[in-house]
């Protein structure tokens, strides 16, 4: 199912059609939403390297991650970083969002990262930073008419210096852009009102939720009846999809999450899950003949 | 036994009968035989006249059996009434409290049509929800569509409705959240070119005996039969849109079709400043209507405009629309996401609408709602009837049901239809625990007298 949302991300959006865009949010009982982004993140970086994808290029609007971090992931996945300048550009919202450090600048990142990046250090003009993301992913792609891929972590950072309408401004046009292909951002849903959560999901036309493990074991004191339930919290989760399909009907899926030094691993769900689409049930009335 | 045979076509056919002489199975054999003659009844209601000391034996049984064979027939009663008063009961009603609905002539202007009341319609431009609301948007009145975040079946609505006013000649005003709203002209539907033959009526003419009685309502006739007395005004008044055919350009750039975006404006006044204008322009004189006028606003509350956190804003400027539209030919459809609403916003909204409808999203690939709906494979969503508007009268509509399945014939043709539980087996009758088969059986009924 990961890869399923891979694969929609990599293929695009139609003519004249609005860029499919991924919602991941996590929250504290299941923090595994950043594992999940990297891996959507590397997935893709493949696609585009092996020329499968409609998008010629990504651009990485880093907020909780300075570029070396991204840097440093890309290695570890074994891509190529050589020639990542042709395909990938980082925007750096991490090492100085307000503009406040002018003077380190160069010494904050390394020097492979800074030829990946370039700095956003005004943060709060969502209009300057539409304008960055356009202008740097026309750069990967030249003056065709390929398309571009846009990877934001995270969204809970951006409405950190903006309003929320904004910020659906923002994602809104980014996603009708005609050179952009698709769009994915990591949400962390305990942290803001159920509203801001809502106003993503009415974006999005895929939302994949990290949820815990054991449900009832969050948030209960550790003994030793309750123990090896909360430790299975602290490696795995359950993953859940809600697909906005084309033709109007909503696709849910559901996997399991393992997360290990190397990355995260999906299993499928064997046993069957509970019903998890049931408040989209009708209630249908029957009428009974007298 | 005296059965009148053919009366009148508008008229229900009646059995009548002296209980002493005839059991109650052959009248229940001769009932059978006569609507398999007038299968096709024009009218929604029948009435079973049967005397009284019949009616006093066994009336739920009765009924039961009666009631098998009359489902396509029955609003979902059956009426056991004497002679008198089934002969009486000549004219459809709609309700208890109905006004004798006399046939009323279509208006000159085109693409409106008179209805009860003294109210004016017009289309929607999908032929079903005509049917539902009872002719179709009234003028001088506000429509709003509940958004499902999961799904965009708000803009079928949406599209049918503007390309219907288009077609007509009605001048329209749109606003939308889009940073292109003229851009949305170009996915609006164009009218089909051939006339679609609807399969659906021709299934439901197919001989299925009594294995299809619970899905008597497909074979009902019209239930708004002064509205659809003339097949060509219908024609005129509702167009069959093809989904996959956009509407030509001479329509949207001849026609007074004017477009505003909305999500980069500070708050509603210049929105409302539109409307007004545009409403003005469709000032109602008394009795008369030279053109009606549409205003069409989509995702009104979207996330990405600034007056979107405006929650007394946005309501008072639905008051005002709402009060300058009821003193105007036009009608005002507005769409809106509900969950992005606080919940005392979304229930003043609500109460606002003269008609509110609401659109959801139904699962994919869902083998427990396949088997409990029939047709499930051809669905692509829900639609919700909330409130239908009256305006001009205290008499309620009363809607038989509330909510339809939106579905794509052809994947072209948006049709909607009620919502039918698919069968649980294969056998037929075994609900009443007794066989249903009035094929004159041998076996004496313990109702034969």
């Amino acid at each position: 199912m990961a890869d399923t949302i891979c694969r929609t991300l990599r293929d695009g959006g139609l003519e004249g059609e609005h860029a499919p865009a991924l919602t991941i949010k996590d929250s504290k009982a299941s923090p595994f939403g950043f594992d999940v982004f990297n891996y959507v993140l590397t997935q893709l970086s493949n696609y585009i390297l092996a020329g499968k994808s409609q998008s010629r290029g990504l651009v990485v609007v880093a907020y909780s991650r300075s570029p070396s971090f991204y840097v440093d992931l890309l290695k570890r996945r074994g891509i190529d970083i050589a020639s990542s300048h042709d395909w990938i550009h980082i925007l750096d919202c991490y090492t100085d969002p307000l503009g406040w450090k002018n003077w380190l600048i160069d010494k904050d990142i390394s020097q492979e990262a800074s030829s990946l990046s370039s700095f956003c250090q005004d943060v709060r003009n969502l209009d300057k930073l539409y304008s960055l993301i356009i202008e740097q992913g026309k750069g990967l792609i030249g003056q065709g008419k390929d398309r571009f891929s846009i990877a934001i972590d995270s969204v809970s950072e951006m409405v950190r210096h903006a309003s929320i309408s904004s910020v659906a401004g923002i994602l809104s046009n980014l996603r009708s852009h005609d050179q952009v292909s698709s769009i994915f951002w990591l949400l962390h849903s305990d942290l803001h009102e159920i509203k801001f959560t809502s106003v993503l999901e009415y974006l999005s036309s895929m939302v994949a939720s990290v949820e815990p493990f054991n449900q009832a074991a969050f948030g209960q004191r550790v003994d030793l009846e309750n123990l090896s339930m909360l430790e299975q919290n602290f490696r795995k989760g359950k993953f859940h999809v809600r697909f906005k399909r084309r033709n109007g009907r909503v696709r849910v899926m559901c996997e399991e999450i393992l997360v290990e030094l190397a990355g995260i691993k999906f299993t499928p769900v064997l046993s069957e899950d509970e019903i998890i689409n049931q408040r989209l049930l009708p209630k249908v009335s029957i009428i009974v003949l007298s | 036994m005296k059965a009148a045979q053919t009366p009148h076509k508008k008229e229900v056919p009646c059995v009548f009968g002296r209980p002493p002489q005839l059991p109650i199975t052959k009248i229940i054999r001769l009932s059978a035989a006569l609507l398999a003659r007038h299968r096709r009844c024009s009218t929604p209601t029948a009435a079973l006249s049967l005397p009284p000391r019949v009616c006093s034996l066994r009336p739920e049984s009765l009924s039961c059996r009666l009631s098998t064979i009359y489902s396509w027939h029955f609003t979902g009663k059956t009426k056991l009434c004497s002679v008198d008063a089934a002969m009486a009961t000549t004219k459809p009603r709609l309700s208890s409290f109905s006004r004798n609905l006399s046939a009323v002539s279509s208006s000159q202007t085109p693409g409106v049509k008179c209805g009860p009341n003294g109210t004016m319609f017009v289309s929607s431009g999908i032929a079903d929800l005509d049917k539902i609301l009872g002719g179709g948007f009234p003028l001088g009145s506000l429509v709003m569509v509940m958004e499902d975040a999961e799904a965009p079946h708000h803009m079928l609505l949406l599209r049918n409705f503007m390309s219907q006013g288009l077609v007509h000649g009605q001048p329209l005003l749109y606003a939308s959240p889009s940073k292109d709203p003229r851009g949305f002209l170009g996915t609006l539907p164009s009218p089909a070119s051939l006339k679609h033959d609807k399969s659906r009526d021709r299934e439901s003419e197919q001989e299925k005996g009594l294995r299809i009685a619970w899905q008597y309502k497909k074979y009902m006739g019209e239930n708004q039969p002064n509205f659809d007395s003339h097949r060509d005004n219908k024609q005129d008044y509702c167009n069959e849109f093809d989904l996959r055919k956009p509407l030509e350009r001479h329509y949207f750039t001849r026609q007074r079709v004017n477009c505003v975006g909305i999500q980069d404006s500070k708050n509603l006044a210049a929105l409302q400043e539109h409307c007004a204008s545009f409403l003005a322009q469709h000032q109602r004189n008394d009795g008369s209507c030279a053109l009606a006028g549409r205003i069409a606003i989509q995702s009104l509350c979207a996330p990405q405009c600034e007056h979107s956190n405006m929650d007394w804003e946005m309501l008072s400027f639905i008051k005002s629309l709402k009060g300058m539209v009821r003193s105007s030919n036009a009608v005002v459809v507005i769409t809106f996401p509900p969950s992005l609403l606080s919940l005392s916003s979304t229930k003043r909204w609500q109460h606002m609408a003269d008609t509110l409808l609401s659109v959801a999203a139904i699962p994919d690939e869902d083998k427990e709602l396949a088997k409990l709906l029939s047709g499930y494979q051809d669905m692509v969503g829900l639609l919700n009837v909330h409130k239908v508007a009256r305006l001009n009268t205290q008499v309620p509509f009363i809607l038989e049901a509330t909510t339809f399945s939106i579905k794509l014939q052809k994947r072209r043709f948006l049709v909607l239809e009620c919502l039918n539980q698919a069968p649980v087996d294969g056998s037929s009758g075994s609900s009443y625990g007794t066989s249903g088969s009035c094929s004159g059986s041998s076996k004496a009924g313990t109702l034969d007298f």
